[in-house]
């Protein structure tokens, strides 16, 4: 998959989104190395940041370019300001801020595409990280 | 500047934030592939691909990578056409605009 991957982001006249494999096996095999952004997703407890950190630490390690944090499920400004502690304290740049968004929770359960409609409070909030991405350097 | 990778532990969201992200920029008149590079892919749905249609995508076949040796004799796999050429064959269209491309899973199919 490494080169397959690598194969196909050797386009330029397009914008790749790559989900990545949940963890951090994908940093450390290299798979990532011709990306040029990489966004590591932020959940506010423990384990989940300690895993964005390392995904940060080895991003970085493989030469990528800008490495970014994105904090994800946020239920509130006591989740916003562990996020951006944490963030702070590992030198990471946070570049969005998704608020939990019981649409997304409800299309989950249901097994459904969640809404991307502008007015909804995760599309919202990525159309923000859009343009911060735009605004670093990172979106054409 | 155009390749952005999605990292984080699982049921982090990051699924959620690839297939928003695509959507949204796909809507704002950009080109977009949006890659799915997890063993358990999900990005389909979020994309908005009906579900009774998951079970018709397949991965991209390892068939379209063929061995390359370099000037220094080095053997390595590269993609067998361009890759734009990948993305019309294999790509799979998605109701906002995002190109779905499935390859998390193979490593598992063929050999090598």
């Amino acid at each position: 998959m490494r080169q397959l991957l690598g194969g196909m982001l050797g386009e330029n006249q397009v914008v790749t989104v790559v989900d990545m494999e949940a963890g951090l096996e994908h940093l450390s095999r290299g798979t990532d190395r011709h990306v040029d952004t990489l966004l590591v997703v932020m959940e506010p407890y423990y384990k989940a940041l300690e895993t964005a950190r390392r995904c940060a630490e080895l991003g970085r390690e493989l030469g990528i370019a800008r490495v970014f944090g994105v904090a994800n499920k946020l239920r509130g400004p006591e989740d916003t300001a562990a996020v951006r502690t944490y963030a702070a304290a590992h030198g990471l740049r946070l570049v969005g801020e998704v608020p939990f968004d019981e649409g997304v929770s409800q299309a989950e359960r249901v097994g459904q595409a969640p809404s991307a409609a502008p007015e909804t409070p995760a599309a919202r909030a990525i159309g923000d990280l859009a343009t911060t991405l735009h605004a670093e350097g990172a979106l054409p | 500047m155009n390749k952005i990778a999605i990292a984080g532990k699982g049921g982090s969201g990051k699924t959620t934030i690839s297939g928003i992200l695509a959507r949204v920029l796909a809507r704002g008149g950009r080109p977009v592939w949006a890659i799915d590079a997890d063993t358990s892919p999900n990005l389909a749905l979020t994309l908005g691909v009906p579900r009774d249609r998951l079970g018709e995508l397949r991965s991209m076949p390892r068939s379209i990578l063929q061995e390359q040796t370099d000037e220094a004799g080095k053997r390595r796999m590269v993609l067998g056409m361009p890759p734009a050429e990948v993305a019309a064959s294999y790509g799979i269209p998605t109701p906002d605009g995002p190109t779905l491309l499935l390859m998390g899973t193979v490593d598992h199919a063929g050999a090598g």
